[in-house]
């Protein structure tokens, strides 16, 4: 999966933390580091063909670069992508579910706003990438 | 083998100069006035005469700077009155990053609004002689604090305003702060930026130079921090720096820190006359906390007050202090003073006449002594003939690799946690040179602590997090 802070954000902590607790759960991290663009979590997607896409925003630039995010993705046919966003996300104080439905809108399966423990979307992602894991063993199997 | 050489001045330095300060906002600066003004500063303006007259205290200083002119004048006579033995200069982050143009804007709607666009003081949109005028009167070291890559222009500025005492350096100001700043080019100019206070020296009234060994302030294990410490010490003289401060950051553990400042002091002294750089005065700044801090006043003051009784016990030459209010962002001047008076009388009350020591200090010192050793001698031994390149290849190669750093130049393979003294232990050395030996001491320490929770991210950001 690829994982990124997007913006011209450099809070560089939550994200090292991040690969670090999805390579501790089995997943293999692409992690693209600060200061990234749409566009730069799209192509690394398509380099890599990825199951999932993880940004994170600390500073809330997020809003501004999120907006659109799955049409960037379904033009160059990855539409069907498991997006997921988290941090600090919008700036100033919103309440909890304008955030949500904010980036739900944008395109993104599942949005952490303010959740202080990525322990909760790991387990989220386990779940929606059973399929995936599940795929996985057939393949593995057959060989 | 690229070992620092006393011959390996930057060549052509006027001339590079007047390149330099042909840009507009160098507003005509002048070399030889530059030269006159600094010779007719009051003797004490001086870091090396202030080093010298503290006695067995550490020397105080805060941290400060705001955009607007009158503030800052307001801002320099409080904390100097409270008692600061060194006045700050903090620059705003768009001069730290060459924006000129936008700080200059931001400081005129700043002035017009009166409010604070800016996070500092934007010294080149002020100019020098504007600047000059915030230091009447003041017998005291004006310290310049930024964060700056390409400080070439900001430095000859600050020089000419009369600022006696330049932080930072090829490598720590630009791996912590910048997460794209080509590091060589970063080494390059901070060459230029030692050279220029090297030749603004006069024998006993030197510019004083000093480094930021906080670094990313996130679980930097001390031998990491103390190597590039000695390193940039090591790049300035190769300059013709001949005072120099090597600095790190409170650890959160008092055994290692008593260690890393008695590691740090004896080793800047060793290779500094190893290489032949034995004119060089070094001098040792403890950094209070420079993570995260708790919300509560009580509970910041309490690291505050902590914080100075361990910079005493480690006969700190100086120490720069945070204030109650910092989780909470730019502190008013109030507090910022009642910070100095408050660590003045903790370094009152509570002197050390002598470092402090102990069998478990002597352990960590020799531990950490052991692993500096092993990654300078990598360095020295690379191959090439040049040191500032060896020390670019350094962290192309992983040798020095500093946790939590943005730059796509840190190798990020070393990683670190806190042991059941709260000691940074390093967990995955990657690619930095220790040695198995030491690497094997730094895991069983490591192991001596009860993990506590079930997943190491969680214990890492726990372990971040310690004063919070």
């Amino acid at each position: 999966m690829i994982i990124g802070v997007i913006g011209d954000d450099v809070h560089v902590v939550g994200n090292r933390i991040m690969q670090l607790a999805l390579e501790e759960s089995g997943f293999q991290v692409f992690n693209l580091g600060t200061r990234n663009r749409p566009s730069h979590f799209r192509q690394a997607a398509l380099e890599v063909n990825a199951h999932a896409v993880f940004v994170s925003s600390l500073n809330g630039e997020g809003e501004y670069w999120c907006a659109d995010f799955r049409r960037q993705f379904a033009d160059v046919g990855l539409g069907n992508i498991i997006l997921y966003v988290g941090g600090n996300l919008v700036v100033g104080k919103r309440p909890q579910e304008d955030v949500v439905k904010t980036f739900k809108s944008y395109g993104f399966d599942r949005v952490y706003h303010q959740q202080r423990d990525i322990g909760v979307a790991i387990a989220d992602l386990v779940e929606d990438l059973k399929h995936v894991q599940a795929t996985y063993q057939r393949e593995t199997r057959g060989n | 083998m690229s070992r620092p050489r006393t011959n390996a001045k930057l060549a052509g330095i006027e001339r590079y100069r007047q390149q330099v300060i042909s840009h507009p906002l160098a507003r005509g600066i002048s070399l030889d006035d530059v030269r006159d003004h600094l010779a007719n500063l009051p003797r004490k303006r001086f870091p090396r005469v202030a080093y010298g007259n503290r006695g067995g205290i550490p020397c105080v200083q805060p941290r400060g700077g705001v955009p607007l002119f009158e503030a800052q004048y307001q801002l320099t006579r409080q904390l100097s009155e409270a008692g600061a033995d060194f006045i700050p200069l903090t620059i705003d982050s768009y001069t730290r990053q060459n924006q000129y143009e936008t700080a200059t804007q931001l400081l005129r709607r700043s002035e017009e609004e009166g409010k604070n666009y800016l996070n500092g003081y934007p010294l080149i949109s002020h100019g020098y002689e504007l600047t000059r005028e915030l230091y009447h009167e003041i017998d005291k070291p004006i310290s310049l604090r930024h964060g700056t890559p390409d400080a070439r222009l900001l430095v000859e500025v600050a020089i000419a305003s009369g600022i006696t005492e330049i932080e930072g350096g090829g490598i720590c100001y630009c791996l912590p702060y910048s997460e794209g700043f080509p590091l060589d080019r970063c080494l390059l100019y901070w060459q230029y930026v030692d050279r220029v206070c090297a030749v603004n020296s006069s024998e006993d009234l030197p510019i004083h130079r000093e480094s930021f060994g906080p670094l990313t302030a996130t679980l930097v294990p001390p031998a990491i921090a103390l190597a590039i410490e000695i390193v940039e010490a090591l790049l300035a003289a190769e300059q013709g720096v001949t005072s120099f401060a090597v600095s790190f950051g409170q650890t959160g553990s008092i055994i290692q820190d008593i260690a890393a400042g008695r590691v740090l002091r004896r080793l800047t002294r060793h290779y500094l006359d190893r290489f032949g750089f034995e004119a060089v005065q070094s001098y040792i700044v403890y950094h209070q906390w420079m993570g995260q801090f708790p919300s509560g006043r009580e509970k910041a003051t309490a690291i505050i007050v902590g914080s100075s009784i361990i910079s005493s016990m480690i006969s700190a030459d100086k120490i720069v202090v945070k204030t109650r209010d910092e989780a909470l962002g730019v502190p008013s001047a109030e507090v910022n003073a009642e910070a100095v008076d408050t660590v003045r009388y903790v370094l009152r009350t509570f002197g050390c006449a002598e470092p402090v020591t102990s069998p478990l200090v002597d352990c960590e010192a020799t531990l950490i002594e052991s692993e500096v050793t092993s990654i300078l001698g990598a360095i020295f031994d690379m191959s090439g003939d040049v040191f500032w390149e060896s020390v670019f290849r350094a962290f192309q190669m992983g040798y020095l690799d500093v946790p939590f750093s943005p730059h796509i130049d840190n190798a990020n393979k070393l990683i670190s946690m806190r042991d059941r003294n709260g000691s940074i232990r390093i967990s995955e050395r990657g690619n930095v040179p220790i040695s198995d030996e030491d690497a094997q001491l730094e895991r069983r320490l490591l192991a001596s602590r009860d993990i506590e929770l079930d997943k190491s991210y969680r214990q890492l950001l726990t372990d971040i997090n310690v004063m919070v």
